[in-house]
């Protein structure tokens, strides 16, 4: 619950501070997510994917409303396209993380295929990380 | 152009790596599952493309009058699709655009997009719009790729001008042909004078009434028409500025309408703009003149110096004998109240219209700036008195009075002073 209220308390000092924070309002819910997760023992949650999917939106819809504050006459459609993509890409991480979900649900026979694939993420999201740095 | 990331995808990137990180040692599924979205977001973001964009930008016209509109036109041109393009027009604090400055549209591959914006000229000035600072991001705004583009173009307002019944007929006039009635005798139409017939006198010019009763030959004379030389004096040493106004934005309307007015009646118009940078034309006639004379005063500005410069420094040429020189003046360097001084001194017809900055400044009786001002303005009714004393009118042009009325105070001054 701390963490919680106090990823709350980061977003909304994102929001009014043109975004400084947000990754750690984020990376708290998540955390506090996980830890909870954790602490109830090792039955699979299923609400991952609904948990992941809001976090990306809540990263998605702060980011569009900074951006309205821009004073900019945009195109009446590129409001509409950009809502399209957001909500693409929600359901598209939706069924990403089903998938994930999903994927848990083979059996440990394929246990050690299943951590090379998890090392390979991992590589590939560091690598990302250092891609994005480096831009 | 260069690229730029939002600063959501290191967060984003952070938050993949820290999941599947986390997944691995947990040994759980929830933490990739949670990493899962903000691995695509990353992947989107990766798929981006630096743009290709043309930018043209050109004005409906590149001269216009204070509170003129002008359609300024933005053709854009992209060799593959951008989700969102934005543009700024920087502009300066004299002209703004209906809507807004800044723009974002989708441009299609090939597709030609045109853009018209309305342009305010709220003040007179010489301008250069372009080139714009533009931007094109992807759909979620996750990368995007900024620079300028586009030419500058160049508009220039003119400031607006005021109507005037009657203009300052200065006292001497020139040798060339012109609309002023001079002092000097000779073939006119205005009635002079009669007297006796000389040898030479053509017959038309035989006064028959006179003539009969004096009974010997008497003709009439007439005043000749004349041009004349008009130098417009332009102080630019200071100024008042207060809200958007200032005592320099009036005296170069002032210094428009009065050249508009002396060039219309075939006079020849001269500008020394008499400050930190000094700017002057040589007195000339014709439409020409009139477009030198106000290209210059667009380019008029108050350049702080401390320079003591007096009218030696002036090409003898900008001042010509028996010229009527309007100084146009808020009265507020020393410097340009001794220039005239001195201009007087040599022998020249000159008027002050002192631009009034009175109205520009806070009044504060109960203090000890209440106490200054009350100097100040001592101090300038002294030098106003000093230039009445070498037989210089100078007339109080306050805000929002037409610039006719200090021009007939003039006239009335030099009706009742008759200057020497």
């Amino acid at each position: 619950m701390p963490g919680a209220a106090l990823g709350t308390l980061l977003l909304v000092v994102a929001l009014v501070f043109g975004g400084h924070g947000l990754g750690a309002a984020l990376f708290l819910a998540g955390g506090t997510y996980v830890a909870a997760v954790v602490s109830a023992g090792n039955r699979i949650d299923a609400s991952a994917t609904l948990m992941a999917v809001l976090l990306l939106l809540c990263g998605e819809l702060t980011a569009w409303s900074l951006d309205e504050r821009w004073r900019i006459r945009p195109e009446e459609s590129l409001a509409w396209r950009r809502g399209a993509a957001v909500s693409a890409l929600a359901l598209a991480g939706l069924a990403v993380a089903a998938f994930v979900i999903a994927l848990s649900a083979v059996p440990s026979s394929h246990g050690l295929l299943l951590t090379v694939a998890g090392a390979a993420a991992a590589v590939g999201a560091a690598g990302s990380g250092i891609w994005v740095a480096r831009r | 152009m260069t690229g730029f990331t939002s600063w959501r995808l290191p967060a984003y990137a952070s938050l993949a790596a820290a999941g599947v990180v986390a997944g691995l040692a947990l040994g759980r599924v929830e933490p990739v599952a949670l990493a899962a979205p903000f691995l695509l977001a990353l992947v989107a973001a990766a798929a981006g493309h630096e743009p290709q964009v043309s930018v043209r930008l050109s004005l409906g016209r590149d001269r216009a009058l204070e509170g003129d509109e002008v359609t300024a036109t933005i053709e854009l041109l992209s060799a593959r699709d951008v989700d969102r393009f934005e543009f700024l027009v920087p502009l300066p604090p004299e002209l703004s655009i209906e809507g807004g400055p800044a723009r974002a549209v989708r441009l299609r591959a090939d597709e030609e997009k045109t853009i018209e914006l309305t342009l305010h000229c709220r003040r007179w000035g010489a301008f250069a719009l372009g080139p714009l600072l533009v931007r094109a991001r992807d759909v979620l705004g996750l990368r995007s790729w900024e620079g300028s583009a586009g030419e500058a173009r160049r508009l220039r307002v003119y400031p607006s001008e005021e109507t005037l019944r009657s203009l300052v007929a200065p006292l001497e006039t020139q040798v060339f042909a012109g609309n002023q009635v001079s002092r000097a005798r000779g073939e006119g139409i205005e009635f002079a004078d009669l007297r006796e017939w000389r040898p030479g006198d053509r017959l038309r010019r035989v006064n028959w009434r006179a003539t009969a009763l004096r009974r010997e030959l008497w003709v009439n004379e007439q005043h000749l028409e004349r041009n004349t030389d008009v130098v417009l004096f332009l102080d630019t040493f200071a100024e008042v500025r207060a809200e958007g106004r200032s005592t320099n934005d009036r005296a170069v309307r002032a210094a428009a309408t009065l050249a508009h007015g002396y060039l219309e009646r075939r006079d020849r118009v001269g500008l020394v703009g008499f400050g930190g940078f000094l700017s002057w034309l040589v007195p000339a006639s014709g439409t020409r003149r009139l477009y030198a004379i106000v290209d210059t005063l667009l380019t008029s500005s108050i350049v702080l110096s401390y320079a003591l410069r007096g009218v030696d420094v002036l090409p003898p040429r900008t001042l010509p004998p028996q010229a009527l020189v309007l100084a146009i003046t808020p009265l507020l360097d020393g410097r340009t109240a001794a220039a005239l001084l001195d201009l007087r001194a040599r022998g020249y017809d000159l008027i002050v219209v002192e631009v009034s900055p009175l109205e520009l400044v806070m009044t504060d009786a109960n203090s000890a700036t209440g106490l200054a001002q009350r100097l100040w303005r001592l101090s300038r009714e002294a030098l106003r008195w000093r230039y009445e004393q070498v037989g210089v009118p100078v007339v109080t042009w306050d805000e929002g009075v037409p610039l006719a009325v200090p021009l007939e105070e003039v006239n009335a001054f030099r009706h009742l002073a008759r200057p020497a």
